[in-house]
């Protein structure tokens, strides 16, 4: 048992060092690519920000991914450890493979459906029955899936609308995105926050599944404390150069695009935290992107990435979920 | 770099940059064209031809930027500007360059003799054109403002300005090319022929400030048929 408890704890780090490692960029490379803050300073401030985030207010999504979906107070604290290992695996693997083949997938869209997965395996075996399964919940987490890149486009169509108005209209232009590359600073560090509130869950939801709810009562504090350093680990030892890489392709988002697709982003995935609601970072930034393009701000906005994201909901959730069953299934019969 | 998702994707291919470098060829492609008609003046016909597969060269190099563009502007791109209005502001501008080409190769033809007058008459047609066009990429330059700025309405209103000069050094062009007509029409002992060859030059050149005009013009559609 503490075997598999162990083994919970270093799948959720790695979860979350994969978070850090790749998501984490994308809050913070616009500061890279303006050039307002040196390589070190922003993989300091993210890591700072996305630890905060996580352990002040990851609280809400660990809360859904641990027992929203699966209704684990109806199960044995074995058939929970095993569940909640076999969903971080199977995300975690489906995470790495995707990754590998540029795919741009959610890391939350994974373990909803790994843990989806690891319910509908308990059924399967009679533990619970079909309609335990809190299909409300997963019913409101999906609408937050289509719910939030539609409301971040729509929340920076208006703020970059308003930037146009009211300062570019009446200001020179240099000076006005030379003043936002600082601003710009600030809702880089709001998305680092948001990020980490709602995306530590991907780790911190199985573990807190598994030492939080059921016998071994680990504050859950202690669990985003793990998934915080993991994050922060991620971003120090390989998301660095994801912050460079896209922070030099991305100097499209001038500090002003910038500034209302994140203060959007963040907006949006902050409220998803505050309900609870595990949802795409990524996609959401997407949707701010494009609204920030349907106001007229980019040169040029590639729309077939909507159809990709899409194509990527709808191939994650069934993926991660058959991969969680398939591994459960294997590890009820052997552990 | 494999293992890394990120949301540089969702930035698309723009095509402005390429359209400035192709109106940059139309203002080179009329400096060679100057250059060669000074040569024929001077009777140095082995440049004449040199220039003409200069320009010949720069009509290529515009073609592909062109290819590029068409290639490259899918609909599936969210662009600030229409795109079908901006392929064919594309086209016409493209139109430019190949007047160009037309006349550089015109002026190989044959070996014209007309008095002084006359040729001073298309060099100073020639600097027209060449401030017309200068004018225009002038113009055309805006589109990295405009696109800076979101296209606001002050950045708009320069834009609008330069259109409408480079339309009036149109009107000069014009001026200066029915000039042209009625010293040719009317030119003395000069071999019809010639004449004949000269009008066509005339005429060609004339269609190289025409659609450097329309081009302004279908850049003022593209600019404000926005939203």
């Amino acid at each position: 048992m503490d075997l598999l408890l162990a083994l919970i704890i270093i799948a959720g780090l790695y979860m979350a060092w994969n978070i850090g490692a790749n998501d984490a960029a994308n809050s913070m490379a616009t500061s890279y690519g303006s050039k307002a803050l040196t390589l070190k300073q922003i993989v300091i401030i993210a890591s700072i920000l996305e630890f905060c985030g996580a352990v002040f207010f990851g609280k809400n999504v660990t809360h859904t991914i641990a027992k929203g979906i699966v209704p684990i107070d109806l199960l044995n604290e074995h058939l929970v450890v095993i569940g909640a290992l076999a969903a971080l695996l199977s995300a975690g693997f489906w995470i790495t493979l995707a990754t590998y083949y540029q795919l741009p997938i959610s890391t939350s869209h994974s373990i909803v459906g790994a843990m989806l997965g690891f319910g509908l395996a308990a059924v399967s075996q009679n533990y619970l029955k079909l309609s335990d399964i809190h299909w409300d919940v997963m019913g409101k987490i999906v609408l937050s899936w289509i719910i939030s890149p539609i409301f971040g486009a729509i929340l920076a169509f208006f703020i970059f609308t308003l930037i146009r108005m009211f300062i570019l209209a009446r200001f020179d232009i240099d000076k006005v995105e030379h003043v936002f590359k600082y601003l710009q600073i600030g809702t880089a560090c709001y998305m680092a926050f948001a990020h980490g509130s709602n995306d530590v869950a991907n780790a911190t939801g199985p573990i807190a599944a598994a030492l939080g709810y059921m016998g071994q009562q680990m504050p859950v504090w202690i669990i985003l404390l793990i998934g915080g350093l993991g994050i922060s680990v991620g971003i120090a030892t390989w998301g660095y150069r994801v912050i460079e890489m896209v922070g030099t392709r991305i100097t499209e988002l001038t500090p002003t695009r910038g500034f209302s697709a994140e203060f959007s982003t963040a907006t949006t995935v902050l409220l998803a935290s505050y309900f609870g609601m595990p949802i795409s970072t990524t996609h959401t930034l997407v949707g701010s992107v494009i609204g920030v393009g349907l106001a007229g701000g980019l040169a040029s906005v590639n729309l077939k990435i909507v159809r990709k994201i899409i194509a990527s909901w709808l191939l994650t959730v069934p993926v991660a979920a058959g991969l969680a069953i398939a591994l459960y299934t294997v590890m009820v019969v052997f552990l | 770099m494999k293992f890394i998702r990120s949301v540089t994707e969702v930035f698309g291919y723009s095509p402005f940059g390429a359209l400035k470098q192709h109106a940059e060829l139309c203002g080179k492609a009329i400096g060679l064209l100057q250059k060669q008609f000074e040569a024929y003046r001077r009777g140095e016909f082995d440049k004449v031809e040199k220039f003409r597969d200069e320009i010949d060269e720069l009509e290529y190099k515009a073609d592909l930027i062109k290819e590029e563009i068409r290639t490259n502007l899918t609909r599936s791109l969210l662009l600030p500007v229409d795109r079908h209005d901006l392929l064919h502001f594309l086209e016409v501008q493209d139109g430019i360059i190949n007047y160009c080409e037309h006349v550089g190769h015109m002026v190989t033809f044959r070996r014209v003799k007309a008095p002084e007058n006359i040729w001073r008459e298309f060099e100073i047609l020639l600097a027209k054109i060449m401030e017309t066009v200068n004018k225009y990429e002038e113009l055309v330059d805006h589109i990295s403002r405009l696109i800076a700025s979101s296209f606001t309405k002050r950045e708009v209103e320069d834009a609008m300005f330069h259109v409408k000069e480079v339309e009036e050094l149109e009107h000069e062009c014009d001026l200066i090319q029915i000039g042209l007509y009625n010293l040719l029409f009317n030119a003395e002992g000069m071999d019809p022929l010639d004449i004949h060859l000269m009008v066509t030059w005339v005429s060609h050149l004339g269609e190289i400030a025409n659609y450097t005009a329309r081009a302004a013009d279908r850049f003022r559609i593209m600019v404000l048929g926005r939203g």
